[in-house]
């Protein structure tokens, strides 16, 4: 068992979980979408993105690839969130968290096709 | 190149057929792989003591504006934490902290300093890494060399050889790379003052990548230069390029006949043995002063100045210290030019031995008594050959004291020794290095002039006398550009009818533009016509369309010969000192049709 394939493996599915976890839900309800969940999705997604830095294969700069815009899609959602609770007059309201929330969802494709490139990666390994 | 390679089946053959583009971009674009990879550790600890300190704040109980329990939102804490991490500290913002956040601020602010003295002196590390500064440098090279769009030279090895021919093609314009294994060199090269921007690389000249990296396989590669003071180097730049690029020209150095006949099993190369060519130029100048004089002045490139004619001895014995390689061949030389030669020698009978109809004097050269057994005074000639500046010197000191009247020639090694050397005023100094970077230049500069060096010694003597004095009335003392001419329709389009009809002589053509009374200051070295030259053609030369020139002289002339080739009305004017018109409206009101009208042709 190779230690740093499970910590690449947990980061990578953590971030894809944690970013569903926000995802899912009513799309406008902002009680329904906890902010520290997307709080902890943009962290697990930055150290997972800097976990793929540095891999010189073709399959792992697509992962690289997926990792960055699943950041700027999250990051994008954090500003808006920030944006909409704190500097707009009107507050958290449905059709802001929407937008935050489709934000999300987006990041959430790129999530996956980055599990779908760990499982791929994974089955087509075979011990030489 | 040392490795010993597999044997294959098919030799050569196949290896010529291999693709010449193996370098891989992989190495090039590693250094920001290798930023990324060591950057992992500390962006991670930075990222989560980031996470730990901005979630721990969002949750400690904090207080509003009223004073009444509230916490602080995460866009706050995150706010907060980036400019205390970064040790900007705004103070406690929104509001002042309750005991419970400094509580937990206190402990963040140590972690992320840490965090962030970690990344950054991980970074400064990193730059100033040995291995990342080369990648970068090699990727910055590589960059340069992809970049170039004229035709270009790669100078593998850049001691005085390569430094002396550098600057020569760097005065004609020309362009090269240089690749070079020691760091001083490639720093010199960038402290030296070269018109153009020149890339180099430290790098191993027997690696076929850095060679690529240096642009063997680049498409405007003009030619590969072997200039390092390792024959096995060169040999190995020799093989490499004759593999990879056959189309290639290669020109390499080595002392060693051994050495040059295994190079010439690669391609054609040329060789250049600069103990050979200082031979054939002693005999030259032996024989035929002037010719001598006027070779080494137009070998010495752009700027030279004109070098003393030497006076030859009269035919008679010679000395030779020394019978290493170098004394080897001259002796050679001199007695196939039909002079006795006295050898002395310490340590004769090594790998091969010598001439057995030799006059050999075994001896320490710097003993008076061997000395004196040689017999200086009758000699006409003295040649102090030793690979060693100082007993070179001390050996022509002691031969002028028996006898005045010696001709000296003398080897210099060193760069160094070259004041000492002056101030001995030898009459023939053999710089192995000077000798191989003139025939370099004399080879590549323009092919003319190669043509022109390889049939001087044809003529005699007081043709190259008179040559030299029309050089020096035209062009001082200091030689001018030399430069080609071709009379083409594209170089020439102003002369087409006239070298149609034979009506333009060579000394119309070098007439002033402005002036025609007034001859341009630049001498003909060649006109080749086909395959056959004529040298220093006179004026009464008839040009003919094609004709290639090799002109010497000041940029002045060669800016008012431009003017001549290109201005339709020009040519009658120099021809006939009739001005015609240039113009298409005056040519229509005086119904002028620009054709040559040849007196006496007809």
């Amino acid at each position: 068992m190779n230690l740093e394939k499970v910590v690449f493996g947990f980061f990578v599915t953590l971030a894809a979980t944690l970013n569903f976890g926000f995802f899912i839900g009513d799309i406008s309800d902002p009680e329904v979408h906890n902010e520290y969940e997307l709080f902890a999705a943009v962290v697990v997604n930055l150290i997972a993105t800097v976990l793929k830095f540095g891999d010189r294969t073709q399959i792992g700069a697509v992962h690289l690839a997926t990792s960055l815009v699943a950041d700027l899609q999250l990051i994008a959602a954090t500003v808006f969130w920030a944006y909409a609770a704190h500097i707009s007059t009107e507050g958290l309201t449905a059709g802001a968290t929407a937008s935050i929330v489709s934000l999300s969802g987006g990041a959430l494709v790129a999530n996956v096709v980055s599990l779908v490139l760990l499982v791929v990666e994974t089955s087509s390994f075979r011990r030489s | 190149m040392g490795r010993p390679r597999r044997a294959a089946p098919a030799g050569g053959e196949s290896s010529q057929r291999r693709p010449a583009g193996i370098v891989s971009g992989v190495q090039a674009s590693a250094t920001i792989f290798l930023i990324l990879r060591r950057m992992r550790a500390p962006l991670i600890t930075l990222i989560i003591i980031f996470a730990i300190s901005v979630f721990g704040l969002s949750l400690i109980p904090g207080q509003d504006a009223d004073g009444d329990p509230a916490r602080m939102s995460i866009f706050d804490s995150f706010y907060f934490m980036s400019y205390t991490a970064t040790t900007i500290g705004f103070g406690e913002l929104p509001t002042p902290f309750t005991d419970a956040q400094r509580l937990w601020v206190m402990g963040t602010i140590y972690l992320t300093v840490i965090g962030w003295a970690y990344a950054i002196s991980a970074l400064l590390s990193l730059l100033q890494d040995r291995a990342f500064r080369s990648a970068l440098a090699l990727q910055h090279f590589s960059r340069k060399v992809a970049r170039l769009r004229e035709p270009f030279l790669l100078i593998a090895g850049y001691g005085q050889t390569g430094e002396l021919l550098g600057r020569s093609f760097d005065e004609l314009g020309r362009r090269f790379t240089v690749i070079d294994l020691r760091d001083a060199r490639i720093d010199a090269l960038e402290l030296d003052t070269l018109r153009a921007d020149v890339p180099g690389l430290v790098g191993d000249a027997r690696n076929p990548h850095d060679l690529q990296v240096a642009g063997l396989g680049h498409p405007c590669c003009a030619g590969v230069l072997a200039l390092t003071d390792d024959d096995e180097a060169n040999l190995a730049v020799t093989m490499t390029a004759a593999l990879l690029r056959p189309d290639l020209p290669v020109v390499t150095r080595t002392t060693s006949a051994v050495v040059a006949e295994r190079m010439s099993s690669f391609g054609t190369p040329t060789v250049i043995n600069p103990f050979d060519r200082f031979g054939d130029h002693l005999r030259l100048a032996l024989r035929a002063p002037a010719s001598y004089q006027l070779m080494t002045w137009l070998e010495s490139g752009p700027g030279a100045v004109l070098p003393e004619r030497g006076s030859a001895p009269a035919p008679g014995r010679w000395v030779v210290c020394g019978y290493g390689r170098f004394g080897r061949h001259f002796a050679g030389d001199l007695r196939s030019a039909g002079l006795e030669v006295t050898v002395i020698e310490p340590q004769p009978g090594h790998d091969p031995p010598p001439d057995p109809d030799l006059h050999l004097v075994v001896g320490d050269e710097s003993d008076p008594a061997v000395m004196a057994s040689a017999d200086l005074a009758t000699a006409v000639g003295f040649v102090a050959g030793t690979d060693n500046d100082r007993t070179n010197l001390s050996l022509v000191a002691a031969a002028r004291r028996v006898n005045p009247d010696l001709f000296v020639a003398a080897r210099q090694n060193e760069p160094t020794s070259a004041a000492l050397f002056a101030a001995m005023d030898v009459d023939a100094l053999l710089v192995p290095t000077e000798v191989i970077a003139h025939e370099v230049y004399a080879q590549l500069s323009t092919p003319l002039l190669w043509r022109f060096v390889r049939e001087l010694p044809g003529e005699d003597d007081d043709w190259a006398a008179a040559l030299i004095d029309r050089l020096t009335t035209s062009c001082d003392e200091e030689l001018g550009a030399l430069w080609k001419v071709r009379l083409t329709d594209e170089e020439a389009p102003s002369l087409g009818p006239w070298l149609a009809a034979g009506a333009l002589r060579l000394g119309d053509l070098l007439r002033n533009p402005g002036a025609r009374d007034q001859v341009l200051p630049a001498v003909p070295l060649l006109v080749l016509r086909g395959e056959e030259s004529v040298l220093a053609p006179g004026d009464d030369f008839v040009l003919a369309p094609d004709d290639q020139l090799l002109l010497a002289g000041r940029p002045a002339a060669r800016r008012g010969l431009e003017k001549t080739l290109v201005v339709d009305a020009l040519p009658e004017y120099l021809v006939t000192g009739r001005t015609v018109p240039a113009g298409w409206f005056w040519r229509k009101l005086t119904r002028y049709r620009p054709a040559p009208e040849v007196p006496g042709a007809r």
